[in-house]
C-alpha cells in the first residue's frame, strides 16, 4: 500500500516533466533540427574527406564513412543538450515556487529527485531516439537488438547527464546565467570526445601523438563523453576505439556518481 | 481524536543575526480556526514554514497532527495542506493536471482522486476551466485553484498564508462556508496568517504576533474586551466648540467632516468631557473596540499596509519578466 502510494508520486513527477516537455516547442524544435544540421550539413559536407583511399592506405582511416562515424556522436550530442538543458526545469521549480508544493508533500526527497531525473532522462532519450530515425540516411542498419541495446545505453547516459544538469542547477542562480554556462560546457565536451574526428588516424601510438598534439589527445582521453560516444559507436556501427568495457563503466559510473552528488545537493537545499 | 492539532514550544528562528521568531509558544485545538495576525515581517510566514516542515527551527519543538516536524516530517506532511503566500502552481499545466499531480503525489488512488478533483474544482468555481492552462488564469483564479489543491488530499490541518489576497467577497464567503463545514464534520483545523483585520473577525482564536513574539492570544471578543478601547465620536455644534474641545482634550482626533473622536476608557475623563461640553455637542456616539484598535494599542502600530496588493502584483509580474 505504502509502496503503491510512493509509486504514484514518482509517476506524477515523471509525468509532469514529460507533459511540460511536450508543450515546450522550442525544445522539440531543437531536438529535431540539431541532428539534421549535424548530419545533413556537417556529415554530408565532410563525408568525401574521410576516405582512407585518399592516402591509398586502407588501414589508415577507419573502415566507415564519415556519416556512419558521426551518427552515434550526434545521438550523444542530442542527449547532452536535452539532459543538461533539463537543469532549467529544476531552476524553474525553485524560482517559481513549485518546488515548495513538492517539498511539503509526503514524498521522500530521494524519490522526488529520482522522478525528476527519470523524467529528464526519458525526454533526452526520446531526443536521442529521434536521431535513430535518420539511420537509413546515414547508411546505418540496425537490428532490433542493436536498437534496444543502444536505447538502453542512451537512457543510462541521459540519466547521468540529467543528474549532472541538476548539479549545475544547484550552483546557478538564474536562467540567463545557465544559457551561457550550458553552451560553454556542451560544445567543448562534444568536440573533445572524438566525436567529429577519430582519435587514431595512425597505426601506432607514436604516430598518433605526432598526428595530434598531446594536449588534444589528453583532453580527449580525460573526457568521459569520449567513452560514452565510443560505447554507442560500438553498439551502432561496431567500431570501438577503446575496450568496450570502458564505455560501459563510464556510462554507468557517471549515472551513479552524478545522481548521488545531485541527491546530496538536493537534500541539503 | 487528538485534542490539540498543533503544539509549538519555545520555537526560535534566525535569519542571520536577525531573530525572526523568539521563543514562540502556541497551542491550536483540533477543529479550530486559528488566525495569526501581524504586520509584514512579523514572523508569520517563518512560523508557517516551520510548521509545514519546509524550515527547521533553530530551537524548540513543534508537533503537527501528532507528528514532530523535526523527527517525523513525512508523517506531519501527510496531514497538512498548505496554501503559500506566493503561487506554487505549475502554470504550464492545466488546472486538472495540477490537481492530478497533487493527488498522485499524496498517493491517492484513482477513484477517490478523480472524485475529489471535481468536488474541489466545483467548490472554487473553476469547473469550466478544468482543462485550461494555468498560465491564462487571473490572480484570483490561481488563488482559488491553490486552495482547491490544498484541500484535495483531505488534510487534517490547513495552512493558509495570506489566503484571500485577490479573492472577491463572494468566493471568500463560499470557501469559508466550506471550510467551516469541514471543521464541524471532520475536525479540520485551519490556521491562517493575515494582516487583514476582516479576515480574523470570524476566527476562534486570534494570535497577535509582532517582531517574532506573540503578544496576545485569545478569541477576538476577549481581545477586544481586554485590550481594545472604546471611542467616543462627537459632532460639536460649531467650529468654536470644536476648537475648545481640542484645546481642552489634546488626545481628541479630528475625523473627516466636523466630527471628533476621543478615546473613551474607563477613566473619568469621558465623564469630565461630557460634563463640560454636553451642551455644545449635536451628536454623541460610542464605538465599541475593534481588532484594529486592539492591534494599535498592543503594538502601537498601524496594521494595514494598503500598498501590499499592488506590490505583490508587481513582484509576480517581475518574476515572469513582465509577461503573462
Amino acid at each position: 500500500m505504502e509502496a503503491m502510494m510512493l509509486l504514484r508520486g514518482l509517476y506524477a513527477i515523471w509525468l509532469r516533466e514529460i507533459t511540460r516537455a511536450t508543450r515546450d516547442r522550442a525544445q522539440l524544435i531543437g531536438g529535431v533540427s540539431r541532428p539534421l544540421i549535424w548530419l545533413l550539413i556537417l556529415g554530408v559536407g565532410l563525408n568525401p574527406y574521410f576516405r582512407g583511399e585518399i592516402y591509398g592506405e586502407v588501414r589508415f582511416v577507419i573502415p566507415y564513412t564519415y556519416l556512419q562515424f558521426l551518427f552515434p556522436a550526434v545521438i550523444v550530442l542530442n542527449i547532452m543538450y536535452t539532459s543538461i538543458q533539463f537543469a532549467v526545469s529544476v531552476i524553474w521549480d525553485r524560482e517559481f515556487g513549485f518546488l515548495r508544493e513538492i517539498l511539503v508533500s509526503p514524498m521522500p526527497r530521494p524519490l522526488i529527485l529520482l522522478g525528476k531525473v527519470l523524467g529528464g532522462s526519458t525526454i533526452a532519450t526520446i531526443h536521442g531516439g529521434l536521431v535513430l530515425i535518420l539511420a537509413r540516411f546515414a547508411d546505418v542498419t540496425l537490428s532490433l537488438q542493436q536498437m534496444f541495446t543502444a536505447l538502453g545505453l542512451m537512457f543510462v547516459l541521459a540519466f547521468g547527464l540529467t543528474s549532472f544538469g541538476v548539479i549545475l542547477a544547484a550552483r546557478v542562480r538564474s536562467f540567463e546565467g545557465f544559457g551561457v554556462f550550458s553552451n560553454t560546457i556542451i560544445l567543448p565536451l562534444y568536440f573533445t570526445s572524438s566525436s567529429v574526428f577519430p582519435l587514431d588516424p595512425a597505426l601506432t601510438r607514436t604516430q598518433m601523438v605526432t598526428a595530434y598534439p598531446e594536449w588534444l589527445v589528453f583532453l580527449v582521453q580525460v573526457n568521459p563523453i569520449t567513452y560514452a560516444v565510443d560505447a554507442l559507436r560500438g553498439v551502432i556501427i561496431g567500431f570501438n576505439q577503446f575496450p568496450p568495457t570502458y564505455g560501459l563503466a563510464v556510462i554507468f559510473g557517471m549515472a551513479a556518481v552524478f545522481f548521488v552528488v545531485a541527491l546530496i545537493d538536493f537534500s541539503r537545499s | 481524536m487528538n485534542e490539540t492539532a498543533i503544539t509549538v514550544h519555545d520555537v526560535t528562528a534566525h535569519y542571520g543575526s536577525k531573530k525572526a521568531l523568539d521563543q514562540v509558544n502556541l497551542t491550536v485545538p483540533t477543529g479550530a480556526h486559528f488566525a495569526l495576525l501581524g504586520p509584514n515581517g512579523a514572523g508569520k510566514t517563518t512560523l508557517v514554514n516551520i510548521l509545514c516542515t519546509l524550515r527547521r527551527p533553530d530551537g524548540g519543538t513543534a508537533v503537527v497532527a501528532g507528528a514532530d516536524v523535526i523527527a517525523r516530517p513525512t508523517q506531519a506532511r501527510r496531514s497538512i495542506g498548505v496554501v503559500f503566500q506566493d503561487s506554487s502552481l505549475d502554470d504550464r499545466l492545466t488546472a486538472w493536471e495540477n490537481l492530478e499531480f497533487h493527488g498522485l503525489v499524496y498517493g491517492m488512488a484513482a477513484k477517490p482522486r478523480r472524485a475529489m478533483i471535481s468536488t474541489v474544482l466545483e467548490l472554487v468555481e473553476l469547473g469550466d476551466w478544468t482543462h485550461e492552462i494555468v498560465r491564462t488564469f487571473s490572480g484570483g483564479m490561481r488563488r482559488r485553484l491553490e486552495i482547491a489543491r490544498a484541500l484535495l488530499h483531505r488534510p487534517k490541518i490547513l495552512f493558509l498564508d495570506e489566503p484571500t489576497v485577490g479573492l472577491d467577497a463572494q468566493t471568500r464567503q463560499r470557501i469559508w462556508q466550506y471550510l467551516d463545514r469541514l471543521r464541524r464534520e471532520s475536525g479540520l483545523t485551519v490556521l491562517t496568517t493575515t494582516h487583514y483585520i476582516e479576515e480574523v473577525e470570524n476566527a476562534d482564536i486570534v494570535c497577535i504576533i509582532d517582531h517574532g513574539r506573540i503578544i496576545a492570544e485569545a478569541p477576538p471578543e476577549q481581545l477586544k474586551k481586554d485590550h481594545g478601547i472604546r471611542w467616543l465620536h462627537v459632532v460639536p455644534q460649531d467650529a468654536t466648540a470644536a476648537e475648545a474641545i481640542v484645546q481642552r482634550f489634546p488626545q481628541a482626533q479630528r475625523l473627516s467632516g466636523t466630527g471628533l473622536a476621543l478615546p473613551a476608557g474607563d477613566d473619568d475623563r469621558t465623564d469630565a468631557f461630557l460634563a463640560e461640553f454636553r451642551d455644545r455637542l449635536s451628536e454623541i456616539r460610542f464605538h465599541p473596540p475593534t481588532l484594529e484598535s486592539v492591534f494599535l494599542s498592543l503594538t502601537g502600530r498601524e496594521l494595514r499596509d494598503r500598498a501590499d496588493g499592488q506590490r505583490d502584483a508587481d513582484r509576480a509580474a517581475g518574476r515572469r519578466g513582465g509577461r503573462r
